[in-house]
């Protein structure tokens, strides 16, 4: 009887010491969960109030930069709204509300910032604030003014109800469906609203949008057909080396995209599959680029006979006076950079790209998108300045190893410098100086290794 | 009472499972992140051979003649002798014997190659970009045809451009609610061959989108906002759009 006792408890007593782990697992699990949760909570609570604070930097410096007269305090007061507002941006995208609801509050911080970098560059050349200017100003200063007083409406909403904005991106998509019910997406849904009605920043910087929306001014001629486009990608690679070629769908709105164009996949005689994609544009009938997707196998051809490979293939396809500059080895392939050469003068907004197989020299790629968004007849103007005038606007112990005219974009424009490439302190670098007034208009630093060449 | 025997039994084998069974869930890590010295491997392994000159070539001749393989000066020129005692050494070692110090052999000497730069360029690459970038995609377009995959990283890089979108690469990937492979944890996941070719074609300006700022799978696009953007294209599962 004892014994039969004895064995009937055995199965209660493990079942509760497993009881017994599987809580103190369970604490353990739970405890972690809540710990992870605050740390979540405590950094979206910063960057909330970050957001908060720099819009407010913006605002009064705003104000403060509409008094100041100096050019001196001009370009201090610019470059902290340029700061503070590019800080709020970063911070804003960082919170858990959907980018759609944010967009446009994103896209007023960035054109502030952007704005005032270009206004800090005209100071700069010593040019005084023009009235249209001081408008924009005084409306950007609006704007983040009715923007703060938002995030401080809201700022207090937040603290009286003890609201957790973690809890946003788990509830997220059935709270917008409830109609918005919750404040603070609600509010930074109003302030995007309130946003979009901006009135347009006129000014020239990447993101002011006449660049965004720019139109391609290389392409022209009449918009061709699909089958136009289809026999143009055939011509592209040869007769009879296409066996297949299939246009991707398109979608309603296809006109709206920068370069409008066709885009086929093409599967090449003795190949398996359709690994070829070309784009050719609808305007003109341009092939903008090729790309040979295949595996490139061993290694056996140099650069140099891969870049003679490539401009025998510019040629016979129009491209004359092309220039190689820059390269990158990468995946079997080598990619070119070639610009136009027009009267010695290299024109670097007319750039097409080249990558050659180094196994057995085929082009395995082809991309003109920029070519034909820049490329125009220019008036090339004798420059200014000679050589050696532009010379002596360098640093005397900068090492110049090279020199030439080039046309680099500056902004929507175009300028011609003169390219000084060269070596300081054991770095390589470009330094671009103004033709015409002997501005430096722009430094790259290059960093070559065995693989080719990158510039920053 | 026997029936009642052979329950506990049941509910005892299934507590023991179920309890295996979380504990390997809680546990158990799998094994495939990239470290950065096996990525560095993969990518852009920096290689000495016959006529390198410089610091590597320093470290990796003191290391020969330290383990006698090499008898001769540390000056630092890869030349005959080098190549000879490399030879020597991978050959020893079981290594692949070309005269040539990649990262295997370089390993296998117990250094690491770095680059001989000047401190204005030290560290300066493309990589951090490229791998991040095919992270996203290994984790968004897994499924899709190459250029699908180029066309995901086309529209990460246009948005970096775009005053709507964050200005970094890493900001436009790692924003909140912006793409479900990030937030269930799939960009984790080791990126293939295909993914670090398209994001190094991204990177080098193939845009097959033509500016396009979003992209969505019709068939499992949860958002309601996103069926109000424009299509512009379809590629493969994806539909891009302004």
């Amino acid at each position: 009887m004892d014994k039969k006792n004895r064995r009937w408890l055995i199965a209660p007593s493990i079942l509760g010491l497993a009881l017994i782990l599987s809580l103190a697992w369970g604490y353990r699990e739970y405890t972690m969960r809540k710990n992870m949760e605050v740390t979540l909570e405590n950094n979206y609570q910063r960057l909330f109030f970050d957001v908060k604070k720099h819009v407010e930097n913006v605002q009064t410096n705003l104000s403060k930069a509409m008094v100041a007269n100096s050019t001196e305090q001009n370009v201090l007061l610019l470059s902290q709204i340029m700061n503070e507002a590019y800080f709020a941006q970063d911070k804003l995208a960082q919170l858990p509300v959907p980018q759609a609801d944010i967009a446009k509050t994103q896209k007023f911080l960035n054109q502030a910032a952007d704005y005032s970098y270009y206004l800090i560059q005209t100071h700069l050349d010593g040019k005084p604030l023009t009235n249209e200017q001081r408008g924009q100003l005084a409306n950007l200063q609006e704007n983040s003014a009715a923007f703060n007083s938002e995030l401080s409406k809201l700022q207090a909403q937040l603290a009286e109800k003890n609201f957790v904005i973690g809890s946003l991106s788990s509830k997220q998509t059935a709270r917008v469906e409830k109609g918005n019910e919750n404040i603070f997406q609600t509010t930074l849904v109003n302030i995007d609203k309130n946003m979009a009605k901006v009135p347009r920043l006129i000014y020239d910087g990447p993101f002011a949008d006449e660049m965004i929306n720019r139109k391609p001014v290389g392409l022209t001629g009449e918009n061709i057909s699909k089958e136009k486009a289809m026999s143009i990608a055939k011509d592209f690679f040869g007769a009879n080396k296409v066996r297949k070629i299939n246009s991707f769908e398109e979608g309603e709105h296809i006109d709206e995209v920068a370069i409008p164009s066709y885009n086929f996949s093409i599967q090449l005689a003795n190949t398996t599959d359709e690994s070829v994609y070309i784009g050719i544009s609808r305007k003109g009938g341009n092939v903008i680029w090729m790309r040979n997707s295949r595996p490139i196998g061993q290694e056996k051809i140099t650069i140099e006979q891969a870049q003679r490979k490539a401009l025998e293939f510019l040629e016979s396809k129009g491209f004359k006076n092309m220039e190689p500059n820059y390269y990158q080895k990468y995946d079997g392939g080598v990619l070119f950079n070639f610009v136009l050469t027009e009267e010695n003068v290299t024109i670097y907004p007319d750039l097409v790209k080249v990558k050659v197989a180094l196994d057995n020299g085929e082009i395995v790629g082809f991309d003109a998108a920029q070519y034909y968004s820049y490329h125009q007849d220019r008036n090339l103007n004798e420059p200014q300045l000679s050589l050696e005038e532009a010379r002596s606007k360098l640093r005397d112990d900068f090492e110049v190893n090279s020199s030439r005219l080039a046309i680099i974009p500056k902004g929507k424009n175009e300028v011609m410098c003169y390219e000084f490439k060269g070596r300081y302190l054991y770095g390589e670098f470009i330094i671009y100086v103004n033709a015409d007034n002997g501005k430096e208009e722009d430094v790259l630093q290059l960093v070559i290794d065995e693989n080719g060449t990158l510039t920053f | 009472m026997k029936i009642t025997k052979r329950k506990v039994k049941y509910l005892l084998l299934t507590m023991i499972f179920t309890f295996t069974f979380l504990s390997i869930l809680t546990y158990f890590k799998p094994m495939d992140y990239l470290t950065e010295a096996e990525y560095n491997k993969a990518l852009a392994p920096r290689v000495l051979y016959w006529g390198t000159q410089g610091e590597d070539v320093k470290k990796v001749q003191w290391r020969l003649v330290q383990w006698k393989y090499l008898v001769g000066d540390v000056d630092g020129i890869y030349g005959p002798e080098t190549y000879r005692a490399v030879r020597r050494f991978q050959q020893k070692n079981g290594l692949k014997v070309d005269g040539v110090v990649g990262p295997e052999t370089a390993a296998a000497l117990g250094i690491t190659l770095s680059e001989a730069r000047p401190a204005s360029s030290a560290g300066l690459n493309r990589q951090s970009d490229e791998y991040l970038l095919a992270r996203c995609i290994h984790g968004e377009a897994r499924g899709e045809p190459y250029i699908g995959k180029v066309a995901v990283a086309a529209v990460i890089l246009n948005r970096v451009e775009h005053p709507d979108f964050p200005n970094t690469i890493a900001g436009v990937i790692y924003q909140p609610l912006a793409f479900t492979a990030v937030a269930d944890g799939q960009i984790n996941l080791t990126p293939n061959k295909d993914a670090i070719r398209a994001a190094r074609d991204a990177l080098n300006g193939w845009d097959p989108t033509y500016g396009a700022l979003y992209y969505w799978n019709p068939a499992t696009a949860t958002s309601k906002w996103i069926w109000s953007r424009k299509v512009t294209l379809k590629i493969g599962k994806h539909w891009f759009g302004v």
